[in-house]
């Protein structure tokens, strides 16, 4: 069951292109990973999905049916640029966006007063923005962003301005959020965390989507057959035992408590026979496919040499 | 409660709460009232150096009949010209007279000896007219002349009445020079709403869009509403300001000042109002100050003016602010924004200057155009209004302003719309115009 689908969407600026004839679906209740390079078009994208700007052709459909004004009560968007009234007192504040998404004041009251108390930040019902700190805001700015506890979510670097234990901290409340049955869609750079938390992605570049579908398909489909084994005894007995079934690559191996060498395999069948080649020569402690990381995918996908 | 009013409500608590609104707002009746106070004030203190003029009068006609007045004092000297000019250096000026003053009335010199000024000039030459009138009608040796001059001086203060409005004797009498005064007062506090009131709304966008909650707010409220929240949030407040400033003045006006006017001034107002004063209760008394008295007292009066201004600052504010609003989203600081506000300023500099043309004319032609043209309705037909004006032309003048807002608004929405989201680079002319195309 999908929640949100775009459906070839173009959206041409005065001088360029932003988006040419991107589609993709985000399934319900999936943690969804937007990533490009910069300019590549994900800030248009998210824009067209929260009704900021129309696409000129093309679709999105919210559920089964496109997407309407009202909906936008329906989404929380935390904008890569964050920002608050620094005036206004974070309580008042938090209530205004509250209210703004369609919850009464009651109702914005209650919620924040919980928040507040998960995040420890009780004290600065009363604040000034500006008194406060940026990573303090971008608490803030957050709890406002989930606070009408919307269907959908989107982040835009949701942790960029947070120290470690804090970022950590955010991210178990996301994964707390889609736990609830939120959808996420999570725009970044940062790929470590696309393969911590997400579980789809798409890589728009150059205004097309030119990679979609699961984290782990993606890793395996782009997985180059290369293998790494750690052994113990001879490293000339095992050279001589897999040649020519198998290429070997030659470079640094990993620091480890055995000795290893990465080994690439050119087709499917053979890594049983190979497998059963190093067994014989020396004695085998692991035997494990190299899965590229998303950051090895991502720049390879960006260079065109994927 | 829809977006709109939420973003009103947040404008409005967000300035009414300052202690610089709350302070301007109760301090500037006082301070307006000090303005008015002030050049009478200035004048008691500033009279403080008599300026000693010496005179060398060859004709000995014009010397022993000059006479000091406040400011000017003269003595006259036996030196020659060329003496006085030397040695009286710390007199003000040396006032030569020359002998044949009555046949040629040009020969009056004076060598002054720090910068001079057209009151004291006209001053002396006022006198010598005078005098030298004076001795001409001697020459005509008529009888008793002090005596006729003193019985034939005569001051004539007129009252207008307006005929066209009504027929009525009890109808109220207008000084014009209430009016133009009153007429100048309005033309200028409009002209200052507009022009604070919209760089407030210009600056308020400026500071959304770096401080970039435009991005948090236009993921919940179109652009439009936002906009249209921010006009109308600070429109409130300059519509509460003005409501405090009236019945401050009113309360000033209705009770205060009748408390601190003396019995008989207070009597003559009154008569003023009522129709036609009789002679013995206005005797003595200014009649320009009398129908002032009248006009400040007179609730009718008063609450008509303040009715107009509310409406038209409400229309004029609306449609300038929406033009710099539209500025303001369309660069990054202040001070980007001076050139694009070009066009702004200019037309309500341009009502300022016509309003100094119409308040003299208030049923010209020229009058009623640029009353009607909506970027300089407010300002002169502001002024006109304590003229009496017909009400077609300010229900034609309210009408034409405000749907001039209309259209400014979905204009200026355009560039709005595409300029909050432009950062870096300060767009031209020719820029927003390819904005207002654009589709969204």
């Amino acid at each position: 069951m999908d929640l949100l689908t775009v459906e070839h969407v173009v959206k041409q600026y005065a001088r360029h292109k932003a988006l040419d004839d991107v589609s993709l679906t985000i399934p319900r209740g999936s943690v969804y990973g937007l990533l490009g390079p910069n300019g590549a078009g994900k800030t248009t994208l998210i824009r067209i999905i929260n009704r900021i700007t129309a696409p000129d052709s093309g679709r999105v459909l919210f559920g089964d049916r496109e997407i309407r004004p009202a909906d936008v009560l329906r989404i929380g968007y935390l904008p890569e640029e964050r920002g608050l009234y620094k005036k206004m007192k974070v309580g008042e504040q938090a209530i205004f966006f509250a209210r703004l998404k369609g919850l009464s004041r009651r109702e914005a009251v209650e919620r924040l007063k919980q928040w507040f108390v998960k995040f420890g930040i009780e004290g600065w019902w009363d604040k000034k923005v500006e008194e406060l700190s940026k990573g303090m805001a971008q608490k803030v700015q957050f709890i406002v962003t989930v606070l009408h506890e919307p269907e959908l979510l989107i982040f835009d670097e949701p942790f960029s301005g947070f120290d470690p234990i804090n970022a950590n901290l955010l991210k178990e409340e996301i994964m707390a959020l889609r736990d609830k049955g939120a959808t996420i869609i999570f725009s970044t750079h940062n790929m470590a965390s696309v393969e911590e938390i997400c579980d789809h992605i798409t890589l728009i570049d150059k205004s097309h989507n030119i990679l979609s579908g699961r984290v782990d398909d993606i890793r395996r489909r782009h997985g180059s057959n290369i293998f790494e084994v750690a052994f113990r005894g001879e490293e000339d007995a095992l050279r001589r035992a897999i040649e020519g079934r198998c290429e070997i690559l030659e470079g640094a191996p990993e620091e480890s408590a055995y000795r290893t060498l990465r080994l690439q395999v050119e087709n499917d069948g053979e890594v049983r026979s190979v497998i059963a080649a190093v067994n014989e020569a020396v004695e085998l402690r692991s035997f494990r496919e190299i899965i590229p990381s998303m950051n090895d995918i991502f720049i390879r996908a960006v260079a065109g040499t994927l | 409660m829809s977006n709109v009013s939420l973003i009103i409500g947040r404008e409005f608590n967000a300035r009414v709460r300052k202690k610089s609104f709350i302070i301007t707002t109760l301090l500037m009746p006082v301070l307006m009232l000090g303005l008015m106070v002030a050049p009478a004030l200035i004048m008691e203190f500033s009279r403080g150096d008599e300026k000693r003029i010496a005179v060398i009068d060859e004709s000995g006609l014009v010397a022993p009949e000059l006479q000091d007045g406040d400011e000017l004092s003269f003595e006259t000297t036996d030196l020659s010209l060329e003496e006085a000019r030397r040695e009286l250096t710390d007199r003000f000026g040396v006032l030569f007279i020359g002998g044949d003053i009555l046949a040629n009335p040009n020969d009056v010199r004076l060598y002054a000896n720090s910068t001079s000024s057209i009151v004291v000039e006209s001053n002396i030459t006022g006198q010598i007219e005078r005098i030298l009138e004076a001795e001409k009608l001697r020459g005509y040796n008529i009888e008793n002349l002090s005596q006729i001059l003193d019985e034939v001086k005569t001051s004539v203060s007129m009252q207008t009445f307006r005929n066209d409005k009504s027929q009525e004797e009890d109808s109220q009498a207008q000084s014009s020079i209430v009016a133009t005064v009153l007429g100048y007062v309005l033309g200028f506090v409009l002209y200052m709403f507009l022009l604070i009131y919209g760089s407030m709304v210009m600056q308020s966008v400026i500071e959304e869009k770096n401080s970039r909650v435009l991005e948090v707010m236009v993921s919940s409220v179109r652009p439009f509403d936002l906009m249209l929240g921010k006009i109308l949030g600070v429109a409130l407040v300059a519509v509460v300001q003005i409501l405090v400033w009236g019945v401050l003045i009113c309360g000033i006006g209705g009770l205060v000042l009748p408390q601190l006017m003396p019995a008989d001034v207070l009597a003559g107002a009154q008569a003023v109002q009522a129709g036609m004063p009789d002679a013995a209760t206005v005797e003595g008394l200014n009649p320009e100050m009398l129908q002032a008295v009248a006009a400040m007292t007179d609730m009718g009066y008063v609450v008509k003016i303040f009715v107009c201004l509310l409406l038209f600052v409400f229309g004029g504010y609306l449609l300038y602010s929406a033009m710099f609003a539209a500025v303001g989203s369309a660069v990054d600081s202040v001070q980007d924004a001076s050139q694009l506000q070009m066009p702004i300023t200019l037309p309500i500099i341009l009502a300022l200057l016509m309003m100094l043309a119409v308040i003299k004319d208030p049923d010209s032609q020229l009058a009623f155009w640029f009353s009607v043209i909506p970027f300089t309705s407010p300002v002169v037909m502001m002024a006109r209004i304590p003229y009496e004006i017909p009400w077609w032309e300010i229900v034609l003048s309210l009408a034409v302003l405000y749907a001039s807002f209309v259209g400014m608004v979905w204009l200026a929405s355009k560039i709005y719309r595409v300029g909050i989201f432009m950062y870096g680079k300060k767009p031209t002319f020719k820029e927003l115009a390819k904005w207002i195309g654009y589709k969204y």
